[in-house]
């Protein structure tokens, strides 16, 4: 009886007024996946200057990157989205856009600062319509244990010839491979394999081309001498692998540097941008985006909170307290001592940076990448007629997706 | 003299090997946990952390005690569980009672109904119920939460009352009424503290599901989370040693909640309860 009366009075209570709905235009809800140092930082230094200005009460909220579809979903499907504005992770767009949990920010696209890094806004364009902005660049860098390099005389990797090297070189000094490539057979070995067929000179969503052949008939020359930690290597694992030895060179976020240098203590994890394919360095661009949700209570406030996000103002301030790359080429910020290499890292990674393909048959392609991966890495079927055959999987999508 | 037979005999042999053996299973890793949550960084981010503390720092919880972000989720998750297994109590036991003293066929037929529910996965319905929720407006209320977990376990508490409910004769109730009890009467003062053993398993039951239950909760708090997602968000964001001290104080409470009801499971209730 008490849950029931509860929930009545809960429902009465929660019914709409006019009082509540103006209350709430006070309010700006802020969905993002940071962690507690990120937080404290939006907290004493981003937000105070823009409720100053606008009178309004910023109101955070964490939502991991994965859990934004399902928790943005139910709210719009119940007609009762409370979330204003979001920044997610640009490699987790396309559900968002599908279900069309987002509005169509293509009307502010003159609010996009001239000085932007270029390639950062096409992540957030759906066919033709500008559903994201620019926010926040990233891109993964090579972590490597310094100590365990100097104990063998080797240099960190520059191409691919020298990767085949140093994996050999500790297979065989150690009975065991310490060069990892992240094979997991899902998102993170997808990024790791557009790397490698993007630096052959291939087009991953192609497949079947000659950079792409290179690029597996390499992996495959590669795989005797990995880490066995390949095949679970995710975006988390990696810091473990470091930080516990059993990995003495692999590329990651740069998040790594804060939970196995700053908070794990291990000074002899290096870091620098990585190695070259026999065309070209690339590094699949990653980062975070601005988006505002549909139906968003407080859009006219989240459409400033956006501006205001991607000012030079925040973004020199993200710089210095947190050490991210900024998404302007205009704004520099001075990051500590300890963070500087990782940071010097990231910025020359993001200089071979490009953006992952916003295709609405996208799960098909990541899908293709990780079989193929699978039939030829593990399973050893031939290269070329394997890509073939995902490659006709993926045209298969595309025309279904009507491209 | 009885004779003993070889599988008796085996059964006593190795009972207490396989007893210490799964007990030894079951602590190390929460004995690692604990190790991690107390231990300097220096000592586990190493190749071959050792078994034993070697250096003791009580750093990890300090941070995490003076963060701020422990109580609210704490308290979330305590009141939401307790309020969950009584009104679990509360609802499942009378009706476990009568359906229990319902014909063999009709019983059986409810109890598979009651696991209707169960049978989909919980992330394919966890959907449709939490947009329903959110009409409600219980999105980060604890009373939504209960109500969401009551789903997951009423079903579960209803069956271990059922079979609990068989197990005491009929005769026991027609004796209290003969000695001038009414129904109700006779099913608080007779019934009841017999049913005890069982309503203290599925009331642990209920509390262990609703104090570690992560789908619901994720789609229906935003801001006030409970533990296991104050516990998943330093898992998700890499921080090992506060993912390690939020996850042994969420033992805490089980600890304790265990050892309080399991007072009440205690066999032999019935010995002699009727005789002829």
């Amino acid at each position: 009886m008490a849950i029931i009366a509860s929930l009545v009075v809960t429902m009465v209570v929660g019914c709409g007024s006019k009082g509540v709905s103006d209350a709430r235009k006070k309010v700006l809800k802020v969905s993002m996946g940071l962690a507690e140092e990120e937080w404290k930082v939006m907290r004493e230094d981003i937000f105070p200057d823009f409720e100053k200005k606008y009178g309004v009460k910023i109101e955070p909220v964490q939502m991991e990157a994965g859990d934004a579809v399902k928790k943005l979903e139910s709210m719009h499907k119940a007609n009762a989205m409370d979330i204003d504005l979001i920044t997610q992770d640009n490699m987790q767009l396309a559900p968002l856009v599908d279900k069309g949990l987002m509005e169509d920010l293509s009307s502010y696209r003159d609010m996009i600062p001239k000085e932007v890094i270029p390639a950062l806004v096409p992540v957030g364009e759906f066919s033709g319509k500008l559903y994201f902005m620019p926010y926040r660049p990233n891109v993964e860098i090579t972590f490597y244990n310094e100590k365990k390099f100097n104990e063998y005389g080797l240099k960190p990797p520059t191409n691919w010839e020298e990767l085949l090297q140093v994996a050999r070189t500790f297979k065989e000094k150690e009975g065991m491979g310490r060069v990892v490539i992240k094979e997991n057979l899902g998102p993170d070995s997808t990024i790791h394999m557009f790397d490698l067929i993007r630096s052959a000179g291939g087009d991953p969503v192609v497949l079947n081309d000659e950079g792409s052949v290179k690029a597996f008939t390499f992996l495959k020359e590669l795989q005797p001498y990995l880490s066995p930690e390949s095949k679970k290597a995710d975006w988390n694992t990696p810091n473990q692998y470091l930080a516990t030895d059993s990995a003495y060179l692999i590329q990651n976020w740069p998040f790594t540097s804060v939970v196995v240098v700053k908070d794990g203590g291990k000074k002899e994890i290096k870091a620098y941008h990585g190695w070259s394919g026999p065309v070209k360095e690339s590094h699949v661009l990653g980062g975070e985006v601005i988006g505002i949700p549909k139906n968003a209570p407080n859009k006219e406030m989240a459409v400033k909170f956006m501006e205001y996000l991607m000012s030079k103002e925040v973004q020199e301030k993200l710089t210095s307290k947190l050490g991210w790359p900024s998404m302007r080429t205009d704004a520099y910020g001075k990051v500590e001592d300890w963070q500087k290499p990782y940071f010097e890292a990231v910025n020359e990674a993001l200089k071979y940076a490009e953006p992952r393909p916003n295709l609405t048959y996208w799960a098909d392609v990541d899908k293709a990448v990780n079989s193929a991966l699978r039939e030829i890495i593990f399973e050893g079927k031939d290269i070329k007629a394997t890509l073939d055959k995902y490659h006709d999987a993926i045209e298969q999508a595309k025309k279904s997706a009507g491209q | 003299m009885r004779k003993i037979d070889f599988g008796e005999k085996l059964s006593n042999t190795l009972y207490l090997p396989f007893a210490f053996l799964a007990m030894v299973a079951m602590i190390i890793p929460v004995y690692i946990l604990f190790k991690v949550s107390v231990s300097s960084p220096q000592e586990i981010l190493t190749a071959h952390p050792s078994f034993l503390i070697r250096s003791f720092t009580f750093n990890h919880w300090r941070q995490i005690l003076r963060s701020g972000g422990l109580w609210a989720p704490l308290t979330k998750s305590f009141l939401v569980a307790t309020i969950t297994t009584a009104a679990a109590v509360v609802i499942a036991a009378p009706a476990a009672y009568v359906i229990a003293r319902m014909p063999s066929k009709i019983k059986y037929a409810i109890v598979l109904s009651l696991f209707l529910l169960r049978m989909f996965p919980e992330v394919a319905i966890a959907l449709s119920i939490s947009v329903q929720f959110l009409k409600w407006n219980l999105i980060d209320t604890n009373i939504g939460l209960v109500m969401a977990h009551l789903i997951l376990n009423l079903p579960f508490a209803a069956w271990i009352l059922v079979g609990t409910f068989e197990t005491i004769p009929k005769d026991l109730e027609e004796a209290a009424l003969v000695d001038g009890a009414g129904k109700v009467m006779s099913l608080l003062k007779i019934i009841m503290p017999l049913a005890m053993p069982g309503i203290a398993v599925a009331a642990m039951f209920v509390w262990l599901n609703s104090w570690n239950e992560f789908t619901y909760a994720l789609y229906l708090t935003m801001s006030k989370r409970t533990l296991p997602l104050q516990t998943y968000y330093y898992v998700v964001r890499g921080g090992w040693f506060d993912a390690a001290t939020y996850a042994t104080i969420l033992m805490i409470p089980v600890l304790l909640v265990t050892f309080f009801l399991q007072r009440y499971m205690k066999g032999g209730y019935l010995s002699g309860a009727v005789k002829g």
